[in-house]
């Protein structure tokens, strides 16, 4: 029976080729949006783990969460360094840590902050030693710079047309362990530098509304952060007072539950804003998940139309082959046999083109995350969840009742007027 | 060897008033070997389709060696020419894709698994009707190769009747009387009844009695008229 139905497949190639093809791509495109969206949201709640609270001056939520987890250059406006002193000084922080975004460096974001964030990002360093002076930096996991490595940052980014810094060159100093996060592509440096480096630091025109530094930086900026003065050998100071300058964010690790609710309440001003950039992805992936539904519902009408095509390709086959299965009753196969053997053959296609489909969907999504996770270092695992397993097992079954239909017609009619076809 | 009893068979199709045949006492004893001529329309189809239960009767019986198959349903009918009837049909229906050994042993093996005597049988019966090579594609013999591998595939289930419709009819004359020797002389030895519809006056020769239909109804038989 098997070999029979191999010599039937083997003689029409073509039509099962392109029937199995088919499925393949219906199927593979119900697999890559399931499994990437799962990726993506798995990956990103992952990266928003480690920041509990995010305080930055009033205006885009969604935008403040965005930076600071996935470190994505946006306009962002600054926040009073009296926000961040208090911050620190608050008994309901365990530890606050300012971050400077807008400047890069060979296409990584150069985040300027304190030794306290890059020891809770990295207990433990993978190599080298913290920070100890201005001129000093730590780079993430998956930044291509070895140890005593030079750093010369640019203003904004290069396809932006940044300039670049010529008052300092960073030397790597350590590297963190991996975080799974966009971190793993940030270069750390001191605050203080970033503040030195774009003429902030104890500066007299500093405004605190203002976009001094970040990557939106005004060309007319220009002109005086290029007067700035930077010493790399002078030591850290990472105590902050009413008269620090103006920062993009501030990441703040509460000590309860509690007091991350009552801090966010504390800092939801006119001038302050506090989001749990967890609960901002939440917000994100709701609109995400509908994306995600529609994708899916057209996936699966795909799938409906592929099936019914399927479906009319087989009844007319079966159409066309009347007089062969006319001839295997006439010459006594029983009544199962043929069945077996039409619902056996296309249900063989059924279970290529469902193979093949899983196969190419879950490399598409692997190819997909490994492109997202390049450019954004977040890792977005690509797996199968115990919920797939009810949606193949339904496919499987529809696919076994859809083709019986045409193994029954091929039995309706006698063997000799299916001969006579 | 199975005798053949017909009694009151009357087959109508939708849309005429005249039954395409009626048949109202045909005998064949066990053994014997009968040929159906007739002109086309005459219902010669019609009957073969009746005694071998390719179609369903529902007026009258034919009943094989006390079986009245026009009782059983098609799923029965089917497993009772399974493992009684011999076909030899003029197009051949053999199955391409398959060797002719594979085509031979195709019924027996979707019925049950093939048996190894069932195999020893199949190779003899393919060197009796001539064809060398068991193993070459079906689709590459000659017509009158393919009709061999037909004759070899009818008779591997030791069926008690072959029927044989037109078995010549789409071959050349050489083709032909080969095949015609083949049924008749494997007939004989494996001890099947035989049944033939044709045409060919060469292949009616070797067979003991003539039935003629016209109109769906016997207007000759040698048989009669020898006792008349």
């Amino acid at each position: 029976m098997i070999r029979f139905i191999l010599s039937d497949l083997r003689r029409f190639k073509g039509g099962a080729l392109a029937v199995v093809v088919l499925i393949a791509l219906s199927v593979a495109l119900c697999v890559t949006v399931t499994l990437q969206e799962r990726a993506v949201r798995l990956g990103s709640a992952r990266a928003a783990e480690k920041f509990d609270l995010v305080v930055g001056a009033a205006g885009s939520e969604t935008q403040l969460a965005l930076s600071a987890v996935f470190l994505q250059p946006s306009p962002l406006p600054l926040v009073s360094g009296t926000v961040l002193s208090k911050l620190v000084a608050d008994p309901r922080v365990a530890f606050a840590a300012p971050v400077g975004f807008g400047d890069s460096a060979d296409g990584y974001p150069v985040v300027g902050t304190t030794t306290t964030l890059v020891s809770a990002l990295s207990p433990a360093l993978a190599e080298g030693a913290l920070f100890t002076r201005l001129g000093e930096a730590v780079v993430g996991a998956d930044v291509r710079k070895p140890l005593g490595a030079e750093i010369k940052p640019m203003h904004g980014a290069a396809e932006e047309g940044g300039h670049t810094h010529t008052e300092i060159a960073y030397r790597v100093s350590g590297r963190m362990a991996p975080t799974g996060t966009a971190w793993d592509r940030a270069i750390l440096v001191p605050i203080r530098a970033v503040w030195q480096l774009h003429g902030m630091e104890g500066d007299h025109d500093h405004d605190d509304d203002g976009d001094g530094h970040g990557a939106e930086a005004a060309e007319e900026d220009h002109g005086h952060e290029h007067e700035a003065h930077v010493e790399p050998d002078a030591t850290l100071d990472e105590h902050f007072d009413a008269g620090t300058p103006g920062i993009p964010a501030v990441l703040v690790k509460p000590k309860t539950v509690a007091d991350a609710y009552r801090l966010r309440q504390d800092y939801r001003g006119e001038t302050t804003l506090a989001v749990f950039p967890a609960e901002v992805l939440t917000r994100l992936y709701a609109t995400l998940g509908d994306a995600r539904s529609l994708l899916l519902a057209i996936a699966i009408g795909t799938q409906v139309i592929v099936i019914a095509a399927i479906l009319l390709v087989t009844v007319m086959h079966v159409g066309a082959r009347r007089r062969q299965i006319g001839a295997l009753r006439a010459f006594g196969a029983p009544r199962r046999s043929v069945l077996a053997i039409v619902w056996g053959e296309l249900f063989a296609l059924f279970l290529a083109g469902f193979a093949l489909g899983i196969l190419v969907g879950f490399c598409a999504a692997r190819a997909i995350s490994a492109s997202l996770t390049a450019t954004t270092a977040v890792r977005m695992p690509v797996e199968f969840a115990r919920e797939d397993i009810s949606l193949a097992v339904w496919f499987l079954l529809l696919a076994a009742l859809v083709s019986i239909v045409p193994a029954f017609s091929a039995l309706r009619l006698s063997p000799a007027s299916a001969l006579r076809a | 060897m199975l005798a053949l009893a017909i009694s009151g068979l009357t087959i109508r199709v939708a849309g005429l008033d005249a039954p395409v045949l009626s048949i109202d006492l045909l005998d064949l004893p066990a053994g014997g070997r009968l040929a159906v001529t007739g002109a086309s329309g005459s219902g010669k189809s019609t009957l073969v389709n009746a005694i071998t239960g390719l179609d369903g009767v529902t007026d009258g019986s034919v009943s094989w060696g006390g079986t009245d198959i026009a009782r059983l349903g098609p799923g029965r009918r089917d497993a009772f020419r399974a493992a009684h009837i011999g076909l030899v049909m003029q197009d051949f229906h053999l199955f391409p894709g398959l060797s002719a050994f594979e085509n031979v042993v195709l019924p027996a093996r979707l019925i049950r698994r093939l048996t190894p005597e069932a195999r020893t049988r199949s190779f003899r019966l393919l060197e009796a009707v001539g064809i060398a090579r068991p193993d070459q594609p079906v689709e590459t013999l000659s017509r009158g190769e393919m009709q061999r591998v037909a004759v070899a595939r009818a008779l591997l289930g030791k069926p008690g009747v072959i029927v044989a419709d037109e078995p010549t009819a789409s071959l050349d004359t050489r083709s032909g009387e080969a095949v015609a020797g083949l049924l008749v002389d494997l007939a004989r030895t494996e001890g099947a009844t035989l049944i033939v519809v044709t045409h060919d006056p060469a292949l009616m020769e070797r067979l003991d009695r003539r039935v003629a239909l016209a109109g769906g109804r016997i207007v000759e038989d040698s048989e009669r008229a020898r006792a008349a």
